[in-house]
């Protein structure tokens, strides 16, 4: 391992001085009667509560963007109480929408444009809305032409019904999100892509995904995420909810086995549990400069070295740490033997294991034209506290939680920690940091 | 002394109020007087365009003068009153001119009255934008023609629910129920007023529903009225205590289809009965004694609108909600669930559809603090804990907070004890339910500072409270007064009343509840608790009968734990009758009052019911203002009035006793009854 201390590529050293999730939902379920806005508004709030910084600016990720709260960011940021003259931007980069909230915040810090920024990610895939057919706008724009009268419109509203049949099928916003529409491929046939270039089987999925519920619920019985958890009051019944609620500790091969393909029912290896979960959830983080924490007296949480992006193809999206993982790694010249602690997303097992596998090749760094590998992180470093084939994986919220869990696992253990996640269209990001 | 003037400008006219030696404009005789001469003027040279405005722009006009209406002394007087304010109304309405009211700020009664007899109403959007016919509340009607007009505007079944309840809509409501034409922005008004200006004349407008005429439908509809008004009072007489409410409702039936003249005629007669009753002006006194306690001088400190509130219970969580009104809340509690009891609780009071919640954080730790101004404890009545409390927070909140402590029988003084800065901390003491009773007790310590006090009272006004300093003696002020009253009510029990007898006295005197009733919402184990601290301290005229605690030991906790004096599983709450058990083995003789109380074979009168639980509460006020526990006599009613709802119609505890018992007849019953402290009588001769 080399020294700790990497300079920042320029400018200000970044630094987090508080964070806190929500306990993951899984939809429809614990958290279901929440938004996005509220929860991300009882998030905020309560960074707020347990940090003294006051942010100069709110950047939130957040992927399925509710109708009724346009630039949703701006929405928390008020109802959570943050004054009025504070800027707020929503982010989207797909899957890593939290982890583009925390990199353009580190950034604005960075350049000097503010001193204290609240970032994170926030989803809520319950509330995923169902929409109407797009022939059924067209109807209703002949309707209101009409304006009640009997008038020619009015008929052509009706054969223009009648035309498209199935047009009161709702779509849904979610099977829809997740499919990248460039290559007509849902995200899960991305992962049986993998699963069949990799040669990766069923029953080595399958482990990886048991090991995952072992490894969360451990940490969980351990009290390790207490430092990252707040608890919630979700009406309506305001019990207490506490704890991430897809994490099984049963969990077993022989129960994971029974479990049949989701994405290709005869052929395929990805099921829905050795998939993430769909789930509700939120987590804020708030950075500031290095300097600025210091002289006002707040913890440091961990701090930010460097992050990259990276596109790859997008019917193999799963891939997207490698590349974004060895751009960051090799920038620095770093391998992957000097990360103390690895978080790679878990989208879908097939994908890490995949990403491990092309990680540590060096024909497929050959044929991608990328030069040394960095190397494959091992079961040591990897996901150390579960991931979220068994925490849950909403998707705007998780690139902010993986930095979040990765500044108290340095803690445990000391070192440089590597967030990373695959992004549904064909990327990859990668965040390095380390302990405060 | 300005009043009102009027401005002309060819062919416009402006009359504007403009009060230079108040801070509200009013309708009182000066005003009445200049109005009924500039009204000469204008009849003698109409102009095109009259605006009706007021120089003030957060009160257009607050309404008549209360205080001559409480000086009225016969009906003739008062009727005389209103047809004087008729007349003036009539007369602006007769003009030629196209006449507009600019409604900015509050517009209350007459106000809103002299606005009606206008063509058009104009309301300008602010906070302060009020319209009302408030009169009810004051225990009478409008009487300037507001139950003729208002009716012609937002048609009749809203006039009467607007007229019977007093409630007041905001500037846009106003304009959706078609009581204003048009409503707008402060700074638009010239070109609203243009605009208005064009529409011209006020035509008759149908709002009414079509059903209204009809006269079974209309007779149904003033029946289920009358019904729903007396539900809302199931034990009073109506016509003895709120005489305004069926009179009203009457004059309304009466008036629909008459004449305008003829109606008018019929509401100045009804007015001026009602102006000089007993229940108007007691309800004007309590009104006045209400006003009396929001004033303050203290300016709204910045911090004030975080507060931290610690112990979710019934009251922390109400208080969380009354904080929650101007400002963010933290609501600190140590265990999740009675946490998730009370956010509960709270969802069901937010008719906002959660926006007020959603200032309420619930947490579980001491986070937070940093930001808080103000923090409020309704922990356990212990002063362990309580100092303890203090002592942990201290040092986690801002130099300059408020620390406030809703005790409601812990000194005040103890608990600043060790403190760093014990200054900032005072008594604020709510009653239950706090979102709904008026009241609070500010108490000081002995350390705490001057401007913490105004500070604290401030909020509370701030909050919508009327504070009432009291001195940090053991119960306070209605604590105190409350538990003798308790006292009598045990032993009336003893003496083989029934609690349902007893508690239907008092409901039907006009108490909002009956003394065991008021025990069990309390709950049981609290009393007890108050009662044995107040009789170590005042000894035996507090003191708790001994089957009481047996009551508390068996876990009959009252409402929260559903069984008390009452049963409260149910939808209503019914006489639990295995409590008798408890007294039952108490010797009747126990007491060596006069066989008057001690005859359980058959029922007291119910006067003699509420004169034997009401003149140990009298006693106990009045030894409260000789010990100076509170400022005055009115501020010791108004207390009684907006905490333990003492029957406003009846003007306050002393006032009543005062003026309506002789001081003789009260000390020969104190006999009866076996009290002492009759000397303290006297007293009330100068309340």
């Amino acid at each position: 391992m080399t020294s700790r201390t990497i300079a920042a590529p320029n400018g200000e050293d970044v630094v987090i001085v508080a964070g806190v999730r929500t306990p993951i939902g899984k939809a429809e379920g614990a958290l279901a009667g929440l938004d996005a806005v509220e929860l991300g508004r009882q998030v905020l709030r309560q960074l707020l509560a347990i940090t003294a910084a006051s942010p100069d600016a709110v950047i939130i990720g957040n992927v399925i963007q509710p109708a009724e709260a346009t630039n949703i960011a701006r929405v928390i940021a008020l109802r959570a109480g943050v004054d009025r003259a504070v800027p707020a931007h929503t982010v989207h980069r797909n899957c890593a929408s939290g982890m583009q909230a925390v990199t353009d915040g580190a950034m604005l810090i960075a350049t000097g444009r503010a001193a204290v920024v609240a970032v994170g990610g926030v989803e809520s895939m319950t509330h995923a809305p169902l929409l109407l057919n797009d022939s059924v706008r067209r109807a209703l724009a002949y309707w209101r032409r009409a304006r009640g009268k009997l008038h020619p419109a009015l008929f052509r509203a009706w054969a223009h019904l009648l035309r498209s049949p199935g047009f009161f099928k709702p779509r849904s916003a979610l099977r829809e999100g997740l499919t990248d529409s460039t290559v007509g491929m849902n995200m899960g046939q991305t992962a049986e892509l993998l699963a069949s270039d990799f040669g990766i089987t069923r029953a080595a999925q399958d482990q990886f995904a048991l090991q995952s519920h072992l490894r969360a619920h451990a940490a969980r019985e351990a009290g390790l995420l207490d430092g990252e958890m707040m608890p919630l009051f979700v009406p309506p019944d305001f019990n207490l909810f506490d704890r991430d609620e897809g994490i099984r500790p049963q969990q077993s091969m022989a129960a994971l086995a029974k479990l049949r393909p989701v994405f290709d029912r005869r052929l395929g290896t990805v099921t829905a549990g050795n998939s993430s979960q769909i789930s509700d959830g939120a987590a804020m983080l708030m950075l500031t400069r290095r300097d600025k924490a210091e002289a006002e007296g707040w913890p440091l949480l961990g701090r930010l070295i460097d992050w990259r992006y990276a596109g790859c193809d997008p019917a193999r999206m799963g891939l997207g740490p490698v590349f974004s993982s060895h751009r960051l790694l090799s920038d620095h010249g770093l391998t992957m033997a000097d990360v103390a602690r690895v978080e790679i997303n878990e989208a879908f097992t097939t994908q890490v294991l995949a990403c491990q596998e092309a990680l540590a090749s060096k024909a497929f760094h050959q044929r991608h034209g990328l030069g040394e590998p960095v190397g494959a992180p091992d079961d040591a470093q990897l996901n150390v506290w579960g991931g979220a084939v068994a925490i849950g994986h909403p998707v705007g919220m998780t690139g902010a939680r993986l930095i979040l869990s990765l500044c108290h696992q340095l803690k445990v253990q000391p070192g440089l920690g590597l967030a990373t996640l695959c992004i549904g269209g064909g990327q990859g990001g990668a965040v390095l940091l380390e302990a405060g | 002394m300005m009043t009102v003037q009027l401005l002309r400008d060819d062919g416009w006219a402006r009359l504007r109020f403009d009060r230079s030696d108040k801070p509200v404009n009013l309708l009182d005789g000066a005003t009445m007087a200049s109005l009924s001469m500039l009204l000469d003027q204008l009849e003698a040279d109409p102009p095109a365009v009259l605006v009706v405005e007021s120089g003030n722009p957060n009160c257009f006009i607050a309404g008549a003068d209360v205080a001559a209406i409480a000086a009225v002394t016969d009906a003739d007087t008062a009727a005389a009153l209103a047809q004087q304010g008729q007349s003036i109304c009539h007369r602006l309405q007769q003009l030629s001119s196209i006449s507009i009211a600019v409604v900015s700020g509050s517009c209350m009664g007459g106000g809103l009255e002299l606005a009606l007899a206008c063509d058009r109403i104009l309301t300008v959007e602010r906070a302060s934008t009020k319209l009302a016919l408030p009169e009810v509340k004051i225990g009478i009607h409008p009487g300037f023609g507001g139950c003729v007009r208002l009716p012609g505007r937002v048609g009749w079944p809203r006039a009467v629910r607007m007229i019977a309840s007093g409630a007041s809509c905001d500037a846009k409501r106003a304009m959706r129920i078609s009581l204003a034409d048009l409503c707008c922005r402060s700074g638009q008004e010239q070109a609203a007023i243009s605009c208005l200006t064009h529409q011209g004349k006020r035509l008759s407008t149908a709002t009414t529903p079509w059903w209204f005429a009809l006269w079974p439908a209309r007779r149904l509809f003033f029946h289920l009225a009358n019904r729903k008004l007396r539900q809302r009072f199931p034990h009073l007489d109506l016509e003895a205590s709120y005489p305004a409410l069926p009179a009203l409702l009457g004059l309304l039936q009466e008036i629909y289809g008459m004449s305008e003249g003829l109606a008018l005629a019929r509401e100045a007669e009804s007015l001026g009965k009602l102006a000089y009753s007993d229940s108007s002006k007691h309800l004007i006194r309590a009104f006045f004694l209400g006003n009396g306690l929001k004033k303050h001088t203290a300016p709204a400190a910045a911090g004030d609108s975080h507060c931290a509130v610690y112990g979710a219970g019934v009251m922390g969580h109400g208080i969380a909600w009354v904080a929650s009104r101007s400002g963010s809340v933290d609501l600190h509690e140590v265990a999740a669930e009675p946490l998730a009891h009370a956010l509960s609780a709270l969802a069901n009071f937010d008719r906002t559809g959660g926006s007020r919640l959603a200032k309420i954080r619930p947490t579980l730790c001491d986070d937070g603090l940093h930001r808080a101004g103000v923090v409020i404890e309704a922990v356990l009545e212990s002063l362990e804990v309580k100092q303890a409390l203090w002592q942990r927070i201290e040092h986690l909140v801002a130099e300059d907070a408020l620390l406030l402590s809703n005790t409601s029988a812990l000194a005040i003084s103890d608990q600043q004890q060790g403190l760093a800065h014990p200054e900032r901390l005072a008594g604020l003491h709510f009653f239950n339910p706090a979102p709904k009773m008026p009241l609070v007790e500010v108490i000081a310590g002995k350390h705490t500072s001057p401007e913490t006090i105004e500070r604290v009272k401030q909020l509370a006004v701030r909050w919508g409270k009327f504070p009432v300093v009291v001195a940090d003696s053991p119960g306070f002020l209605v604590n105190r007064c409350l538990m003798p009253l308790m006292a009598a009510a045990f032993r009336l029990l003893e003496a083989g009343q029934t609690a349902a007898h007893i508690d239907g006295a008092l409901k039907c005197y006009g108490m909002p509840m009956g003394a065991l009733e008021l025990a069990d919402t309390v709950g049981l184990d609290i009393c007890h608790h108050v009662g044995k601290q107040l009789s170590d301290a005042f000894g035996a005229r507090m003191a708790i009968p001994d089957w009481f605690a047996g009551m508390v030991g068996d876990g009959l906790l009252g409402k929260k734990g559903t069984l008390g004096f009452y049963n409260w599983g149910g939808k209503q709450p019914v006489v639990n009758p295995a409590v008798c058990a408890y007294w039952a083995a108490t010797p009747a003789v126990d007491h060596e009052f006069d066989a008057n109380l001690a005859d359980g074979s058959k029922a007291m009168a119910a006067d003699q019911v509420v004169l034997a639980c009401l003149l140990p509460m009298l006693i106990e006020a009045l030894r409260c203002l000789e010990e100076k526990v509170v400022a005055d006599a009115d501020q010791l009613d108004a207390a009684m009035i907006y905490g333990i709802g003492y029957p406003a119609f009846r003007g306050g505890l002393l006032h009543d006793f005062a003026h309506h018992h002789r001081l003789d007849d009260l000390r020969q019953q104190m006999r009866v009854f076996g009290l002492d402290g009759s000397d303290l009588l006297v007293g009330l001769a100068a309340c």
